[in-house]
């Protein structure tokens, strides 16, 4: 657990404080983004937390004990340290970068190696290809996931990471950042994550911490955040399209409706007296082995009854056999969805099976709903 | 006008030996004397900009002294007087410059961030210094050295009007005498010289150059 009490910086010959009174607690095994416009403080907070910085007021602990109490570099080794320019040493190879911190511990040559390909392959590298490279000889990707390799070389317990993905494309980006969270899943680490991305911050955060101008604006889940800003600052931070950020933070799982209507294929021809009797609006077609292959909508059959066969039914629904998500898509994947087959609904599958129907409707509901709260 | 430089160096050999071996080690001892001196100094200096600031106003303003008045200054410096003494000091004077200027270049021009994660994952300042900075500074404080050796073979040559017996006596006697063969041979030796210590240090250079930042995609 990392705790900053009134902690301010005051830079030398500069009109405001970058850091004023700030008291932010960051729970173990969480990940906690720093989140603000360019010059508000966040990556002087963060180097404070390693003593790249001196606070000139306030105390920082990290599990109770204060950070002034330990050497610098010692306290250092002990916490993953991530720049946005990554800043690998050019001479050195991938292996000897990510051995800097064991090599300062003093591990035994052997254990060092096999730690080092360890790291590459938890990154997604082959350690064949990649181990005796150059910096210079790696993509920007790459090097990015040596920089983090290397801050997490002796497992840490917390770690500090500014823009660690700041420097790649945006599809890397993505790429990384859910590569980190699974990661993250396992390894529980403390990290302290600065982002001036408020979508990477939603995405990144367990709590996200909004900055202006050295103060603290905000702090919350993302959910909290996103549901009630706390001033007209972090709603103009947050965006204009807030709504649409929120879904980011549901998947379908939370909005769907398990009772669903089920056509057997020789159900078909009677499919509206089926739904009528269930009172459903929208009716699944199963094929012989119980996959979903479809699905017709009440308004559809009231119009063309008369108008279609069973043959003509089953090719209807045919339309929509790509209308379908798992219970884990996320909301906004699912609306994609929505849109791509000009579906009003989609079917939800768990396991290949057919667990329940999501509407237009019911994104809006589960969303409105949080928004209420 | 009879220029004859077989001759000249048929008949003149031992002589020609003697003042190249004199120079040659007149050079030797003052690039050795300087590095010893204003490495260390000019590494000293990147920790304070404030000094760096003035020492390097300082060595500006001696490399900026002629070369003959330099010696001349030397000489009338009680403890040194007439002959090596002087010359070595000032040669080492002269070398301060590019030697500080370099080290402290090459030092400082160390990309910050790469600085910045070394100290940001616990590695000492000291070990900082000598795993990251001197290697990646390596080429620019090289050249700085190839600089000082080619300055100093020439300017040795004046060394002669101290009493310093090397190849630039031939130049100082030949003008006396014109004498251009003499003149010629004096010229064309120094320059050998230098041309040669150069290619040589050219060679060294590539191979101190840390392989990283020779190894491209
Ligand atoms: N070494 C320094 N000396 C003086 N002022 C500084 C120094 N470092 C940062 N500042 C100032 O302190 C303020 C906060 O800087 P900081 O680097 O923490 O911002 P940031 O939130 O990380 O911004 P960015 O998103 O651009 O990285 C800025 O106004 C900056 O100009
Ligand atoms: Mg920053």
């Amino acid at each position: 657990m990392i705790e900053l009490k009134n902690v301010t910086k005051q830079y030398p010959g500069q009109p405001h404080p970058a850091v004023d009174s700030l008291t932010l607690t960051v729970p173990e095994g969480e990940i906690c983004v720093l989140v603000g416009p360019s010059g508000c403080g966040k990556s002087t907070t963060l180097r404070m937390i390693n003593r790249m910085i001196e606070p000139s007021a306030g105390s920082i602990t990290i599990n109770g004990q204060s950070v002034m109490n330990n050497d610098p570099d010692h306290l250092r080794m002990g916490i993953g340290y991530v720049i946005q320019q990554i800043g690998l040493l050019p001479h050195r190879t991938i292996a000897e970068n990510i051995a800097i911190v064991p090599r300062l511990y003093k591990w035994p040559k052997e254990k060092i190696v096999r730690r080092v390909d360890e790291l590459l392959v938890m990154m997604g590298l082959d350690p064949e290809k990649t181990r005796s490279k150059y910096p210079s000889q790696l993509s920007g990707g790459q090097m990015q996931r040596v920089g983090v390799a290397r801050a997490m070389a002796v497992d840490p317990p917390i770690m500090l990471m500014d823009e660690p993905f700041g420097a790649v494309d945006p599809i890397a980006r993505t790429h990384l950042q859910d590569e980190f969270l699974r990661l993250q899943k396992e390894i529980r680490k403390t990290i302290v994550f600065v982002t001036h991305d408020i979508n990477e911050a939603i995405k990144m955060g367990d709590k996200i911490a909004i900055f202006g101008e050295g103060k603290l604006v905000q702090f919350g889940t993302p959910e909290e955040v996103l549901t009630n800003p706390a001033n007209e600052f972090v709603e103009n931070f947050i965006g204009y399209d807030r709504i649409v950020k929120k879904l980011f933070l549901y998947q379908v799982q939370e909005a769907y409706r398990p009772a669903v209507c089920r056509l057997r294929p020789e159900e078909i021809g009677n499919a509206l007296s089926k739904m009528l009797a269930e009172k459903a609006e929208v009716a699944f077609v199963l094929n012989e082995a119980d996959k979903p292959c479809g699905y017709l909508t009440r308004e559809e059959l009231e119009q063309e009854e008369t108008a279609r066969d069973a043959d003509g039914l089953q090719k209807l629904a045919a339309r929509r056999s790509k209308a379908f998500v798992q219970t884990t898509t996320p909301l906004p994947d699912a609306l994609s969805v929505m849109l791509e087959y000009d579906a009003e609904y989609v079917g939800v599958l768990k396991n290949g099976l057919l667990e329940g129907v999501m509407s237009f409707k019911d994104i809006r509901r589960h969303v409105y709903r949080r928004e209420g709260e | 006008m009879d220029i004859n430089l077989v001759d000249f160096f048929q008949r003149n050999t031992r002589t020609i030996m003697e003042y190249t071996e004199n120079h040659f080690t007149l050079v030797l001892s003052a690039v050795v004397i300087s590095l010893l001196i204003w490495v260390p100094i000019g590494l000293l200096l990147t920790k304070s900009d404030k000094w760096a600031a003035r020492i390097m106003a300082l060595a500006n303003t001696i490399f900026c002294i002629p070369s003959l008045s330099l010696f001349a200054i030397m000489v009338t410096i009680p403890a040194l007087g007439l002959g090596r003494k002087s010359a070595l000091l000032a040669l080492v004077l002269y070398a301060m410059m590019p030697l500080i200027r370099n080290v402290y270049d090459g030092v400082k021009n160390v990309d910050r961030n790469v600085i910045e994660a070394a100290k940001g994952m616990g590695m000492s300042s000291g070990r900082i210094m000598r795993e990251i900075q001197l290697p990646l500074g390596l080429p620019v404080i090289f050249a700085g050295f190839r600089i000082t050796v080619v300055m100093t073979t020439g300017i040795a040559a004046i060394a002669t009007y101290i009493g310093e017996r090397n190849l630039g006596r031939f130049i100082q006697e030949g003008l006396v005498r014109s004498n251009t063969s003499m003149i010629i041979m004096g010229a064309l030796i120094i320059s050998v010289i230098a041309i040669a210590l150069d290619t040589i240090l050219g060679g060294i250079e590539k191979l101190v150059i840390p392989k990283g930042l020779r190894a491209r995609r």
